[in-house]
């Protein structure tokens, strides 16, 4: 038997306490979904209910693959994600040419902030029943609301980005003789962008929430729509299907889109502040 | 006559005048857009049901007042977000303090409460209406849900952020787990947990809107949904006026008040940041 030298003795013990806690961070993680489970699993044998209050797991699991199957499930996924889409594209549009104006020019922001702060009180969703009578049900009113709601976030988080560039580098620009359109391309817009790019998150998770809460009210096809549509026949799987799905979009989302894009620009050029 | 005289003379009156600008230049941005609502409408010639008049809606206004519906469905409305809110708070920063505090409640509950964050509480209040029924309980869960996360987060960064020298200080005195808590911990976190109720603050008037256009029989968002549904267009946008002058009212005299008390007196507030 070879004698173990002295790096190994202490590197073992590093090693396996490092493992263990690793195990214990994956498990004490788990364990609530676990209990979650669990209790959800064995309630019915508890508290007696009706079943259309809490379906099992298999129901759920059962629903889940028949919707993706007959296409009912993409369907209502690919529906919503274009609507936010749009509404982001019609919001940051209107937004971001009105944020420089504002944030540029002191008549402009004071006739508009008074309006504009009063509009943005007046949360998205209380837009629903009159988008209603003004478009009808269905894609008009829901993007209104994203767009409308998106509109809002984009629009302070450009002011801010303007605001925000240091003046230093505004009066560099101009003693170089920097002025109008030269000005807007090379100074403002870059140096609102950073702001812009990481408002975009925010934005997305406020359109996010309107667009299912709209879709509830306002639709008629889409994951909200699904959601509450599912309220009056009492299928509860389809809900508790729903709001996973709602989840685990969000999710996907965040980590895939807005954090690559959060890395690949504002990460990049270096003007990340955290 | 010295120059600080001098200013001190100067001062007030320059600051009037620019004030007085400001607030004279939003009031005609405000009379534009009334004016430009009013004359549209007998361009556009559109019914009432579709286009109100502004005054139209004040006609609705005073009817509403009159009757007595609106002060009833606005005291509603307030006190089931004051609920909410209370509620919502206090869990996320209970819990907030304790995913802070201690590891194994950190490693145990983080994943389950992003897996719950990422399930927006919109999407909760179709099942609270199968559980609960259309009403109080529904409304005011979903303000709790909404309310939690922001605050929950913002006080464990608070938490965490507590300069680690001064809880070893105090408790190489002596100082139990509680009075680090107390004296430490809490103090710290005060700005995170501000932080935290204003988002959720927001987040939840939002909320209170939509739950009360779906699961309500009162209140301001019931008022607006409702007027839309009885083809009483006025009724809905009084209904949004009212509700936008709440949420400045909640923001003027209950966030901003706050936020002076205690984050500009600790010199944490962002303007100040803003400003240099």
């Amino acid at each position: 038997m070879v004698e173990p030298s002295a790096a190994t003795i202490v590197r073992a013990p590093a090693m396996a306490r490092r493992t263990t806690r690793g195990l214990d961070a994956a498990t004490l993680g788990t364990l609530p979904f676990l209990l979650f489970l669990l209790g959800w699993a064995l309630l019915p044998y508890v508290v007696d209910y009706p079943p259309y209050m809490l379906p099992s797991i298999g129901t759920v699991l059962d629903y889940a693959r028949e919707s993706i199957l007959d296409g009912s499930l993409p369907r209502d996924i690919l529906a919503s994600l274009a609507r936010l889409a749009i509404g982001f594209v019609i919001g940051m549009g209107l937004a971001i040419p009105l944020g420089l104006a504002i944030a540029l020019n002191r008549y402009v922001a004071d006739l508009c902030r008074p309006v504009l702060s009063f509009l943005q009180a007046i949360a998205g969703i209380a837009w629903v029943p009159l988008t209603i009578i003004w478009f009808g049900m269905g894609n008009g009113s829901v993007i209104f609301v994203i767009a409308n709601t998106i509109f809002f976030s984009a629009l302070y988080n450009t002011v801010i980005g303007v605001q925000s560039i240091p003046l230093a580098l505004h009066r560099a620009v101009r003693s170089h003789g920097g002025r109008g359109i030269g000005l807007l391309s090379n100074l403002i817009l870059p140096g609102a962008m950073v702001q812009i790019l990481l408002g975009i998150r925010t934005s997305v998770a406020y359109g996010w929430r309107a667009l299912v809460a709209s879709e509830m009210i306002a639709g008629s096809n889409g994951l909200g729509y699904m959601t509450m549509e599912a309220v009056q026949w009492q299928r509860t799987e389809k809900i508790i299907l729903g709001m996973i799905v709602i989840g685990l979009l969000w999710v996907i989302m965040d980590r895939a889109v807005f954090t690559v894009i959060e890395r690949r620009t504002v990460g990049r050029w270096g003007l990340l502040q955290r | 006559m010295s120059t600080s005289a001098v200013l001190r003379v100067a001062l007030p009156r320059a600051r009037p005048r620019r004030r007085f600008g400001v607030a004279a230049r939003g009031f005609a941005g405000v009379l534009i857009l009334l004016a430009a609502w009013q004359i549209s409408v007998p361009l556009v010639g559109l019914s009432p049901y579709f286009y109100p008049a502004p005054t139209d809606v004040l006609a609705a206004f005073v009817a509403l007042v009159r009757k007595g519906i609106l002060p009833v469905y606005l005291a509603d409305s307030v006190m089931r977000y004051l609920t909410g809110l209370v509620c919502g708070a206090g869990l996320g920063i209970g819990f907030g303090v304790l995913i802070g505090m201690s590891r194994k409640a950190s490693l145990a509950l983080s994943p389950l409460f992003k897996f719950l964050f990422a399930i927006v509480e919109v999407a909760w209040i179709p099942i609270f209406v199968v559980w609960f029924g259309y009403g109080i309980e529904t409304i005011v869960l979903a303000l709790i849900y909404v309310v939690f996360f922001p605050v929950l987060y913002n006080t464990l960064l608070g938490v965490r952020t507590a300069p680690q020298i001064l809880v070893n200080a105090v408790r190489s005195l002596g100082a139990s787990r509680l009075q680090v808590l107390r004296l430490v911990i809490l103090p710290g976190a005060l700005p995170g947990i501000i932080t935290g109720l204003r988002l959720g603050a927001g987040f939840a008037f939002r909320g209170l809107v939509f739950a009360e256009m779906v699961a309500a029989k009162t209140g301001i968002g019931y008022l607006i949904f409702e007027g839309a549904q009885a083809q009483q267009t006025s009724r809905t946008i009084v209904g949004m006026i009212v509700m936008g002058l709440l949420w400045l009212a909640i923001d003027q005299f209950y966030l901003r008040p706050i936020e002076r008390a205690t984050i500009q007196r600790w010199g944490l507030t962002i303007d100040a940041a803003e400003r240099t």
